[in-house]
């Protein structure tokens, strides 16, 4: 509330009216609060200066004008520096020295090079800090129960994540703070939502961040500091799929987890129920050969002790034929009907002079008289 | 995810992992195999029928995010 304190001088043809200098700026400023109160303006960044830590100073220009500016270092959400293309959201004032500048709310890098390069350096100071190291990151919970997400509910990247995530698996409970996810005023949403949801007595099992593809602006949020700041502080386990497999952004790098799309995150979260099932069955038939090998060196063995006990039996059986034919053979040799063949001959009778003899040969048998014996 | 029995899919996937490994070790007896096989397949069709029954319960918070402080 301004108090103005006013003069006027009559005059013939119009009132002028005569203000302290205070009041003038008052009444100025009055003015421009009500003609403009909240600017966008883009332009190039110049003598760019932060003082005592707190306060931050650059002017921003075009080819034929500049403006100072002026903003609290916790208002700059991402780093800028002289030479880079920024669109500020900011009230116009003069200050009590009469000097016009832009008290600046909020600023946000412009067009593709500013943009990369505010990625650069933020994501340096982070690098720096040690948020993004790997020893930081912890697993996902292999079969989380309870899932925090947030996103958009208008988004096509929410909508593939529900469509997968429901087709893969069932039972969860999934919590969703539906938030803005481009634009002013999304990463604040996002980090209000990440609050709300990490400071409960109830704590989800792991806390997901979505959003479909878009331009490096539309994207823009989730390189915000304090956004970054707030996913690296969570109680629980991060997983952010942000745009497609190709975009970076600050907020993949902090996270526990990475995904490359929101699809891909609901791979990432559980498993497929679909291949559950098929190894499971998998797992039957895998029974189902075993014993169905089992059986078969079950068989085999039985049909080898059967073979080998018959091989057993006939080898005795051969031992015994020809111990057999052995005894034939030398039976067959001590026949004396052999040595009669040979054209000896078999002599019985009285072997003593004048004693009657049989002589047999081969074909004949031939009775003699014995007329000698003589002792040899 | 658990069934009427309080067993959870994981309990029922670990109990036919046993049954697999029994059907692969020296344990394996022709005489109980048909008994075991048979408690595999009913578990095999349990978690199937259990897999694809469940649904996911899916809320959106009536908390605004839109004002506050950051």
């Amino acid at each position: 509330m301004y108090f103005i304190s006013m003069r006027s001088y009559g005059m013939e043809s119009r009132r002028v009216q005569t203000y302290s200098v205070s009041d003038f700026l008052a009444v100025l400023n009055q003015t421009l609060e009500f003609a403009y109160p909240l600017v966008s303006i883009e332009g190039e960044v110049a003598s760019f200066k932060v003082n005592q830590g707190k306060y931050v100073f650059f002017d921003l220009k075009d080819e034929s004008g500049t403006v100072g500016c002026f903003m609290t270092v916790w208002q700059l959400r991402t780093p800028i520096e002289d030479g880079m293309k920024v669109v500020v959201q900011a009230a116009p004032k003069v200050t009590p020295w009469g000097k016009f500048s832009l008290t600046v709310q909020a600023v946000r890098p412009s067009g593709e090079g500013s943009l990369k390069k505010s990625f650069e350096l933020l994501k340096a100071k982070l690098e720096k800090e040690g948020l993004f190291d790997e020893a930081r990151k912890r697993p996902l919970p292999a079969m989380p129960q309870r899932i925090a997400v947030i996103s958009s509910t208008q988004a096509a990247g929410y909508a593939d994540f529900i469509k997968i995530i429901n087709t893969r698996w069932g039972g969860l409970s999934i919590e969703v703070a539906h938030t803005q996810v481009q634009g002013e005023g999304a990463a604040d949403q996002m980090i209000r939502a990440i609050k709300h949801l990490t400071t409960r007595e109830e704590l989800a099992d792991v806390l997901v961040l979505i959003r479909g593809g878009g331009s490096a602006d539309d994207l823009a949020a989730y390189n915000d500091e304090k956004l970054v700041r707030a996913i690296a502080a969570s109680r629980i386990p991060t997983l952010v799929g942000v745009g497609h497999e190709v975009d970076m952004v600050l907020a993949d790098l902090v996270a526990d987890v990475r995904a490359a799309t929101p699809s891909n995150a609901a791979q990432l979260l559980v498993p497929d129920r679909r291949e559950i099932i098929d190894s499971v069955w998998q797992r039957v038939r895998a029974m189902a050969q075993s014993a169905e090998m089992a059986m078969e060196t079950l068989r085999r063995d039985t049909r080898h002790q059967l073979d080998t006990m018959a091989e057993g039996a006939m080898r005795a059986i051969e031992n015994q034929l020809r111990e057999v034919a052995q005894s034939q053979n030398t039976l067959h040799a001590y026949d004396p009907r052999r040595v009669l063949e040979r054209g000896y001959a078999l002599v019985r009778g009285d072997l003593q002079p004048s004693g009657m003899i049989e002589i047999e040969t081969q074909s004949v048998i031939a009775k003699a008289e014995v007329r000698d014996v003589q002792q040899k | 995810m658990s069934s009427k029995n309080n067993k959870t899919i994981a309990d029922k996937r670990a109990e036919l992992s046993g049954l697999l490994a029994w059907f692969e070790s020296d344990q394996f007896v022709v005489e109980e195999a048909i008994d075991k096989f048979k408690q595999a397949e009913a578990l095999a069709r349990d978690i199937e029928q259990e897999l694809m029954e469940h649904k996911n319960t899916i809320t959106v918070l009536k908390q605004r995010f839109d004002q506050g402080d950051a």
